[in-house]
């Protein structure tokens, strides 16, 4: 064999070999999410979101509870994390642009963006859920949003700098003071960008479990208190796939295909906006 | 001025999260700390609620052993889609392709979980793990690790999730960083008459070692945080086995079992020192990473 | 942009309108032992009287310590606290109801009530000695029995568990070598097996693994259909897990108000007694006797015909009138009833 055949051949192995390992990947998303829908479709029906559970071992029931706490967390934490997150990323790309200060924050940022989630539970358990006296939705909310701001932040930051700065000119030359001209042209400029931001660091959170076993703990009973403890989806999937019947690990399927098709859902429009936002 | 003001103030919560955080975390475990200082801590093996005694090595061990492992698995896979989306992939391929490895890093980690738990853990043990002590078991040295029953809660079944689970978020820096090899660079070699796969080999892969690297530490560190995908199939087990297919505990697997459990005063604050450990832990490794992206980006600058 | 903040605005005032007339809710936690009938109770009493008692499973451990920090309104522990705990972190304590805990297995071909095991037999397997179902050990308490040659997995619980605490204080009585080797408590050092979360992972994990051995309250065996094991008493009887044999145990208590009601009925002398059973308790903060008024008034219906016959449905034995009488005066002694 000659050389040149050989440096050939190589090369289909080793691009036979990355098709393999990509299709070994997509296998898994397959597996997965083919899984969760079997399982997930096969509970669904309408009681899960019109019932609340029904006592341990009793069959029927639902989690009407945990969706409707669910939302109730999620929109309090983007409620809170949303605004810090912006406001934050405003003034990194903004008032300390290309400071050290701004370089610092948003480095910090990214290394938040992963730290482990369920540290952020610890912390809330110790600064609210035990000062206060009790469980509930509001420290779960308040670890989601901690959970958000670093996202926000950074997305805020880098569609903010991709607004170009002859724009902010253009509003300068017209007089208007630096707060209006973000308010009003910068944020505009970059506002789709922003809205992915978001909606990505909503997707990133819904799926959270971790942050929220020692704040929002759970409930058995609808509650729309959120000073009182409430049930989220995913701590119910938790106890339910944890514990033996099987009426309960039904739901929990169910909830999982909630919870996947949603996040899902999100991170597709997400992406769908960028492309078509900032296609070249 | 006011509204510069609370921007100001908003970005400065991510600091203060950061430093509230260990703030809190060493107060807490400041009880733990002082009764067990930090090397007695993370050498002892006990974690003896009856007699209050704790130590970290088991824990510590499962969390090192896991983490290894999904990265033994995750790496040549990811690297291997990189290659495939940048490189190999046809053009119509190349979108669905990055798309899909993206929604399997969009999937929450308790989903990873709970499909661990009802499905592979029964496919584990039925068939991969008997497999795998029929096969390498049998081998000297490496029998040591495929010892006892094949349970599918372990640390094998355990490591694979959180494999699977870190293989997107490897495979999505990686391929941002090939694609930021300059396409002068690998036409002019294309040029010279190398193949496809040499080009990969000697120009994109060590052009882009570095963010390639810095993509690996930061699954590192995410591996290391995880909680819920690992906390259905480990089995919660306080000890140090050198068989991959007995029940463990990593860190975060203790703290969601025992946090709101511990009944005495020392016993939650050495979960506290647990917690401590593992965010300082992950800190250091994610601001490794981070310090290697931003050197693999500047590089690309010059 | 400010379509979007009126949006917000507008959201959030009608689901603060939401919380304003929020229905009363009772907190707990603790003890996953008694779940399922603390969550039958809560059902029912939610629907006779409109008051939602949200009971979390999460361990005695975590029972005892979220109302030592105060964060839920009364804690459940099925192992009872010593007098001089009960003081010094300022609580009140009472039995609530007495169940059973039973060996659960999962041993192809045997069905419940089939096997019988003796404090010996069940310390050796928890201990990692006995390591085969066919061993002597087993073989010489069951000759009928055709007893496979597999390894035996231990199931225990991960969490703080007085469901633990009671099986550990059985074997500690019944077995020297337990006593010396891991001890008692809320969570141990096992030497095998692996940890299930409540009694509700135990029984999951023995569900799912086979050749396993867990120990559960007997309402998750029963709700689960766990094949389960009889049990060799102290008697020297060979004893089936029943709401009398529970009931013949819980009797041999010296339920002391002075003391709390800290009593144990593990491995009592009755020959008709089953030898792992427990009276469960109720843990609440001494001070709050506003909270703790509402959170007896619960407990009292649990006293009820009613609520009694839903505890027999789910074979927890009810406490004797006496008794209950003697929690009541507790009550009133600290003036929360």
């Amino acid at each position: 064999m000659n050389r040149e055949k050989f440096r050939i051949i190589q090369s289909r192995i080793a691009f036979i070999v990355s098709t393999l390992t990509a299709m070994f990947g997509i296998f898994w998303l397959i597996f997965i999410i083919g899984d969760v829908l079997v399982h997930g479709i096969g509970a669904l029906n309408i009681n899960l979101f019109i019932k609340d559970p029904a006592p341990a071992g009793v069959e029927g029931g639902g989690l009407r509870n945990a969706f409707v706490g669910h939302l109730m967390i999620t929109f309090f934490a983007t409620l809170i994390g949303v605004p810090v997150g912006v406001l934050g990323g405003t003034f990194l790309a903004e008032y300390a642009r290309g400071k050290r200060i701004a370089r610092f924050i948003s480095i910090l940022s990214d290394i938040m963006v992963s730290v482990p989630a369920i540290v952020v539970g610890t912390f809330v358990y110790a600064i609210i859920v035990k000062p206060i006296g009790h469980f509930s939705g509001w420290a779960g909310a308040v670890a989601l949003a901690m959970i958000m701001i670093p996202v926000v932040v950074r997305t805020t930051e880098n569609m903010l700098s991709l607004v170009s700065w002859t724009v902010r000119e253009a509003a300068f030359a017209l007089g208007a003071p630096y707060y209006k001209v973000i308010i009003q042209v910068v944020y505009r400029g970059a506002a789709t960008g922003i809205l992915t931001g978001i909606l990505l660091s909503i997707a990133r959170v819904t799926g959270e479990a971790a942050p929220l076993l020692f704040t929002s703990f759970n409930n058995s009973f609808f509650s729309a208190n959120m000073n009182e403890p409430v049930a989220s989806l995913t701590v119910s999937i938790f106890q339910y796939a944890m514990g033996p019947y099987e009426s309960w690990h039904a739901q929990a399927w169910a909830a999982a295909l909630m919870i996947t098709v949603f996040i899902l859902f999100i991170t597709i429009i997400g992406r769908l906006i960028i492309k078509w936002r900032y296609k070249k | 001025m006011i509204f510069s003001f609370i921007t100001g103030i908003a970005a400065i919560s991510v600091v203060l999260i950061i430093v509230g955080t260990l703030y809190v975390l060493f107060k807490e475990s400041s009880l733990s700390i002082e009764r067990f200082g930090f090397l007695k801590f993370i050498t002892s093996l006990d974690w003896d609620p009856v007699r209050e005694s704790f130590g970290a090595a088991a824990a510590l061990y499962g969390t090192l052993v896991t983490t290894a492992l999904a990265l033994i698995i995750a790496i040549p896979v990811a690297i291997g889609i990189a290659i495939f989306v940048t490189e190999v992939a046809p053009n119509f391929l190349k979108g669905p392709v990055g798309v899909a490895i993206e929604l399997l890093a969009a999937i929450p980690s308790i989903i990873y979980g709970m499909w661990g738990l009802f499905t592979l853990a029964p496919i584990m043990s039925k068939y991969i793990e008997p497999f795998l002590q029929k096969t390498i078991g049998k081998l000297p040295l490496f029998n040591i690790l495929f010892e006892g029953t094949p349970l599918g809660i372990d640390l094998l079944t355990a490591s694979m999730i959180l494999g699977i689970m870190i293989i997107p978020f490897t495979a999505s820096i990686s391929r941002d960083a090939f694609n930021l090899t300059p396409s002068v660079v690998k036409e002019s070699a294309y040029a010279v008459g190398a193949t496809k796969w040499e080009v990969v080999r000697d120009v994109v892969l060590p052009y882009s070692k570095l963010g390639v690297f810095g993509g690996i530490v930061i699954s590192l560190g995410r591996a290391l945080g995880e909680t819920m995908a690992v906390a259905f199939v480990l089995g919660n087990n306080n000890q140090i086995t050198t068989s991959l297919l007995d029940a463990a505990a990593t860190v975060t697997v203790k703290l969601a079992n025992e946090f709101t459990e511990a009944d005495k005063d020392i016993y939650l604050s050495s979960l506290y020192y647990l917690a401590l450990l593992l965010f300082m832990a992950s800190f250091i490794v994610l601001s490794i990473a981070k310090f290697l992206l931003l050197k693999a980006e500047n590089k690309l600058k010059a | 942009m400010k379509r979007i903040l009126g949006l917000i605005l507008a959201l959030t005032v009608v689901l603060s309108f939401s919380m304003a007339n929020a229905e009363e809710t009772l907190n707990g936690a603790g003890a996953t032992f008694p779940y399922p009938l603390y969550s039958a109770w809560a059902y029912e009493y939610h629907k006779t009287t409109g008051v939602k008692l949200n009971y979390q499973s999460i361990g005695s451990g975590g029972g005892v310590r979220q109302v030592v920090n105060r964060t839920v309104d009364f804690g459940a522990s099925d192992d009872a606290l010593e007098p001089k705990e009960i003081e010094k972190d300022k609580l009140l304590q009472w039995p609530q109801v007495i169940g059973g805990e039973v060996l659960a297995i999962n041993v192809s071909g045997i069905k419940s009530e089939e096997m019988v095991l003796d404090s010996d037999s069940v310390c050796k397997i928890f201990l990692g000695e006995v390591k085969y179902w066919d061993d002597k050990e087993i073989k010489q308490l069951n000759p009928s029995l055709n007893l496979p040659h597999k390894e035996i997995t231990v199931v225990h619980r991960s969490d703080g568990s007085g469901t633990t605490a009671v099986f550990t204080h059985y074997l500690s009585e019944a077995c020297p070598a337990w006593k010396s080797k891991v001890g008692e408590g809320k969570s141990v050092k096992w030497p095998v097996g692996i940890g299930g979360k409540g009694n509700e992972g135990v029984a999951n994990y023995v569900k799912r693994t086979p050749f396993s051995i867990g120990y559960v309250e007997f309402a998750y065996a029963k709700q689960n259909k766990l094949t389960y094991t009889l049990l060799k008493n102290p008697a020297g009887k060979v004893i089936r897990p029943t709401l009398e044999t529970f009931a013949e145990a819980a009797s041999a208590g010296n339920y002391d108000p002075k003391k709390h009601f800290y009593t144990w009925v593990t491995n009592v002398k009755s020959p008709n007694a089953w030898p792992i059973v427990a009276a469960t308790n109720i843990l609440v903060p001494k001070e709050r006797v506003g909270e703790n008024k509402k959170v007896v008034k619960f407990f009292d219906w649990a006293f009820s015909k009613k609520a009694d016959e839903i505890a027999q449905s789910l074979v927890y034995a009810p406490l004797p009138e006496a008794l209950k009488n003697k929690i009541r005066a507790y009550w009133k002694a600290n003036g929360i009833y």
